[in-house]
């Protein structure tokens, strides 16, 4: 204890003695570490696998069912219409099968029609979208069945934005010119990325205020607003309860939960029968081409990768190597600069053992100042990268986990740079620094 | 001092020039690609758009009540809102359409000359509700055939872009009259540059019908005298209230902000990298001080001895600047290379164009010029040694 | 050769001055070889380093080869330095990174000599020290005698008119002190004048005047008659031969 607390004055007085050099070392470190952390930050949350223990058993699965030829076209939509959902559905294998897309909307309380209405996020699905990702219920629960029902699900911030309280079951909320009843209202939940969402590039998104029924939508003429496709020559502004649903109009996403690999295979089996029958009813003249994605590797499937940020990361990584190799020449000039004294020191009967204690006492001294400096240049390089490119704007948060790994990337990065100045200077000759 | 000593010093010092060398290869790689980037993002932002960015305002906006999404009661309220914005004072033409110019994606048709689908369909062609006024409205140019009139209502003839045309028909007046899967050529319009999701940004293509529903909302778009943009933009909102208060006005902008937004990205990234590239040469400076800092004090002793050999300040100060720009000069090599090894790399992640050597032999003087900013002042301390320190034991 | 005329230093801090050196009268002639002594703290040093134009002086005067060195530039002085004066130090100041030959060229390479006209005395300083063979080896590779000996040769190699040297065995043992003190009377036989800072009584015996300095101040400068008749260019000696 005393021999630390020794070990630790000594590096502190030894920061004193030669402040400015020091200064610029741990300076060139946090600006490195610094940019390194605030990409790593994005890199991790757009990365991350936000379902650990259920990811390897989600599926989107893709079926190349275009009505018009085109022997060149190998590859399906990025969109399904509601046959396809419809057709995927029917296979009872996955243990959770949900079709999705993203709308949006208008919604007030009953009654104050002299009110302006709201605009909300609209999440049209099917009841098992809370069972494939995990969406925890505050009160109430998720509907009965996949039929049309007036039930609208509401996220905790709506229920609390409309009726200023979270227990809202059972109350009804307008939405467009139609009354709902509420039969659920979610905890705080969000999913990043959103990987159920990648097709639309919304991956960094925030999640909707109100979830409604997939049969729903489509009685009401709900369609989605992110891509939507159509193929045909039907009015889809007309009638869209029959429209959408008979016709070629492409907005959803599907995902099925497939739990052993032995469920995948018998998906996969369906889905190639399926093509089969499908071929053989002249319903699939495009070359047979079933996808059926891990949720991820879903973002590369749909070429959705933010390049920006991978580039960017290239060059962070490069300017953190640039500036530990900098700092280490900086503090190998600092530790030959006091060679002499190593020298003393090991003259004086200081053993190697104890030489390295001051060097680590030094490092540690050293990691704190430079984790300090690093997560501000961190902070203000992500307020800086959120400026710039705003899709990054709901990634920049910290969890405990990523500060202890920043900690510990800190003091390796200082161990590093300290490393091999460290060892010059106290395995150094020592007759040629005492004469 | 010649070379051949210098470099024998170098090699002396193994460690420390290795490290030095590394940091400014990868410097140099850096601040090259970073420049390249940025120039690439300067080219992408000032191609030319056809367009009048800064007096062309667009007003992006949904009704909320379901009733007045549907045609007729939608064309109705269109109609009435665009009379009351001409009657802002310094609005010089209004219109409507389904979408603007500069977005990123929006609504998109196949083309292809009728009968001739499989040699000439193109994916991507924005498709937009236009009527009369929106020629004068976007400030467009008429290059062959006729804009669109009211008797062109609901009919299928179309006016395409000057660049859809040659695509089509290799020139743009044989377009005209002609038979595509959207309707009949009836005019060729200059070039405006509308979607980037498109197939090409110069791409649209223009019809005259009723919008039937607004799932989507629909746009208006204003040409303001210029000096009246700004009260102009003020009283847009009050404007469109007192005709319908049943409306959601999502964004009110200028081509200009839209264009920024266009080319956010890119934009974006270059601005990122220009910052990494300065704090790189700050990092490359507080180095190359230090170095000659440390370094300058470490040799005190054969400073004085060479200054005792007969050595001049100026002779001292020209030693400490070549050792610097020797290293500076070989990392500059080395980061010539490394140069285009990190384009190589950065290419397989996004779009960018070929280095041309001169941006990196630039660099190259940028970093020379900084090291020689931050060496000068250890260098003018090196030439204060005192002669008399070599006489001094050690 | 040299004339130093009421020649004062002194240093001064915050609180004191203290005079180093005071009121310096000394005429050293061609081709003499003069020991410098005196107690620590005495002045010795700095009227090495004030004659070796290493030092400003305060007051009075100094004339080297007729010419006074006052108010010349550090161009100038430099240019002085490099050209009539020869240092051996009592550390050696070899530069340890360069090779022996390197050092020994280094001063011919502040007067802008050509790489010929370089070679060509190197290789006589090393033949006059006897370290020919070891002409690519580094300072730390060799003796210390030996370094003092390459240390001789850098000093020469410029054929300066006057060698200073500073204890130039102090960091030697006694037969090594002997080699570089016999090494030093050859060269001032060449004509090279000489003046040695020194500790030891032999060495100043050796010397052909001896002067003393207490407290700044000379005394008891024993004269002898330089050997003017002896003077001979080592050049002159090397072409001879």
């Amino acid at each position: 204890m005393d021999n630390l607390l020794h070990s630790f004055s000594l590096a502190v007085r030894n920061i004193k003695r030669t402040p400015l050099p020091y200064l610029l070392t741990i300076l060139i470190l946090s600006l490195g570490l610094g940019m390194f952390f605030s990409n790593a930050t994005l890199y991790y949350w757009l990365n991350h696998d936000p379902l650990p223990h259920k990811s390897h058993s989600l599926f989107h699965p893709q079926i190349n069912a275009v009505l018009q030829p085109c022997d060149s076209c190998t590859e399906p939509t990025r969109v399904l219409s509601y046959q396809d959902v419809k057709k995927l559905s029917s296979s009872g294998i996955p243990s959770a099968q949900a079709a999705m897309f993203q709308s949006a909307g208008y919604a007030r309380l009953p009654g104050k029609t002299d009110q302006s209405p709201t605009p909300v996020s609209l999440r049209v699905t099917q009841r098992d979208f809370f069972t494939l990702f995990d969406v925890p219920f505050l009160h109430g629960q998720r509907w009965a069945d996949n039929t049309a029902r007036r039930e609208l699900i509401l996220s905790k911030a709506s229920a609390e934005r409309f009726f200023g309280r979270s227990n809202v079951v059972g109350e009804t909320l307008q939405l467009g010119n139609e009354l709902f009843t509420i039969s659920g209202v979610l905890q705080n939940w969000d999913m990043l990325p959103r990987l159920y969402d990648v097709a639309n590039g919304l991956s960094s998104a925030q999640s909707a205020d109100i979830y409604l029924p997939w049969e729903t939508a489509y009685d009401l003429g709900i369609k989605s607003n992110t891509t939507t496709m159509s193929r045909d020559s039907r009015d889809y502004s007309d009638n869209f309860a029959v429209n959408g649903r008979e016709g070629d109009f492409y907005q959803a996403q599907f995902w099925v939960q497939l739990d052993s690999p032995k469920q995948v295979a018998a998906y996969q089996q369906f889905m190639q029968q399926l093509v089969q029958s499908e071929k053989e009813a002249g319903r699939h003249p495009r070359p047979e081409a079933n996808r059926l994605t891990n949720i991820l590797d879903i973002t590369e499937h749909f070429n959705a990768r933010n390049r920006q940020l991978d580039a960017f990361a290239l060059v962070s990584l490069l300017f953190l190597l640039v500036c530990l190799f900098n700092a280490s020449h900086l503090s190998l000039n600092r530790y030959l600069a006091s060679q002499y004294e190593f020298g003393l020191r090991r003259a004086l009967g200081c053993s190697r053992g104890q030489l390295q204690q001051l060097i680590l006492a030094d490092v540690a001294v050293s990691a704190c100042l430079a984790l300090a400096l690093s997560l501000a240049v961190a902070a203000a390089a992500m307020t800086l990268i959120a400026s710039l490119l705003p899709a990054t704007r709901n990634l920049t948060s910290w969890n405990p986990v990523m500060v202890v790994t920043m900690a510990g990337t800190a003091l390796v990065a200082c161990y590093l740079v300290t490393l091999y100045p460290a060892l010059r200077a106290s395995f150094g000759g020592l007759n040629r620094q005492l004469k | 001092m010649s070379i051949t000593l210098l470099l024998k010093s170098l090699l002396q010092r193994k460690v420390i020039t290795a490290l030095l060398l590394v940091q400014l290869t990868l410097t140099l790689a850096l601040l090259s690609n970073s420049v390249l980037l940025s120039t690439q993002a300067y080219q992408l932002s000032n191609q030319p758009t056809g367009l009048q960015l800064d007096t062309t305002l667009a007003i992006e906006l949904k009704p909320t009540d379901e009733n007045l999404i549907v045609h007729p009661a939608l064309g109705e309220l269109i109609q009435r809102q665009l009379a009351a914005l001409k009657q802002i004072a310094g609005v010089r033409y209004a219109a409507f359409s389904n979408q603007t110019p500069l977005i990123f994606g929006g609504m998109n048709g196949n083309v292809y000359i009728e009968g001739k689908e499989d040699t000439t369909n193109i994916d991507m062609v924005p498709y937009n509700f236009a009527e009369a006024e929106l020629f004068d409205t976007l400030q467009m140019t008429l290059l062959h055939g006729r804009w669109l009139s009211a008797e062109d209502k609901n009919t299928d003839n179309v006016v395409i872009t000057d660049k859809l045309a040659k695509q089509l028909f290799s020139d743009s007046h044989l377009a005209l009259g002609q038979q595509t899967n959207g309707g009949t050529i009836v005019g060729v319009v200059a070039d405006m540059m509308y979607q980037r999701f498109a197939t090409d940004q110069y791409y649209g293509l223009f019809f005259n019908r009723d919008l039937n529903r607004a799932d989507y909302g629909y746009r208006l778009l204003l040409q303001v005298e210029p000096q009246a943009v700004d009260a102009v933009r003020q009283q847009i909102n009050s404007s469109l209230r007192q005709v319908e208060p049943e409306i959601d006005i999502q964004q009110v902008v200028s081509l200009r902000q839209l264009h920024r937004d266009y080319f956010e990205q890119e934009r974006g990234l270059a601005i990122l990298l220009s910052v990494l590239s300065g704090l790189m040469l700050v990092v490359a400076m507080i180095s190359a001080y230090s170095h000659a800092l440390f370094h300058g004090v470490q040799q005190q002793n054969e400073i004085g001895v060479k200054r005792a050999l007969g050595a001049s300040k100026q002779r001292i100060l020209l030693e400490v600047f070549s050792e610097s720009w020797l290293t500076t000069a070989i990392g500059a090599v080395l980061g010539l290379l490394a140069s285009y090894l990190l384009q190589q790399q950065l290419a397989t992640v996004i779009s960018l164009p070929a280095l041309p050597l001169w941006l990196p032999l630039s660099g190259a003087l940028t970093l020379l010029l900084c090291v020689t900013i931050a060496t000068w002042y250890p260098a003018a301390i090196a030439t204060r040694v005192s002669p008399a320190t070599a006489t001094k034991a050690l | 050769m040299i004339t130093l005329t009421n020649l004062s230093k002194i240093f001064r801090t915050e609180l004191i001055e203290t005079h180093a050196l005071r009121d310096i009268n000394l005429q050293v002639n061609e081709g003499e070889f003069a020991a410098l002594t005196g107690p620590s703290g005495s002045g010795k040093s700095t009227l090495l380093n004030i004659l070796g134009t290493l030092e400003n002086f305060d007051s009075g005067d100094y004339q080297l080869d007729g010419k006074s060195v006052k108010g010349l530039s550090d161009a100038a002085v430099s240019r002085l330095r490099n050209e009539k004066i020869g240092f051996i130090f009592q550390s050696f100041n070899l530069i340890k990174d360069f090779s022996i030959y390197d050092n020994i060229e280094l001063p011919l390479r502040y007067r802008g000599l050509k790489a010929s006209a370089r070679k060509q005395r190197i290789e006589q300083a090393l033949e006059l020290v006897g370290l020919h063979a070891r002409r690519d080896y580094l300072p730390g590779q060799l003796s210390g005698g030996q370094q003092q000996r390459v240390a001789i040769a850098r000093a020469i190699a410029g054929e300066p008119r006057i060698l200073l040297a500073d204890e130039p065995t102090g960091n030697l043992d006694s037969l090594m002190a002997r080699q570089v003190m016999e090494l030093l009377e050859q060269i001032n036989q060449r004509g090279c004048t000489i003046l040695m800072v020194t500790h030891d009584p032999e060495q100043a015996r050796r010397a052909g005047r001896h002067i003393q300095i207490i407290d700044g101040q000379l005394h008891d400068s024993t004269l002898y008659q330089p050997l003017a008749t002896q003077i001979v260019r080592p050049q002159a000696v090397a072409q001879g031969a």
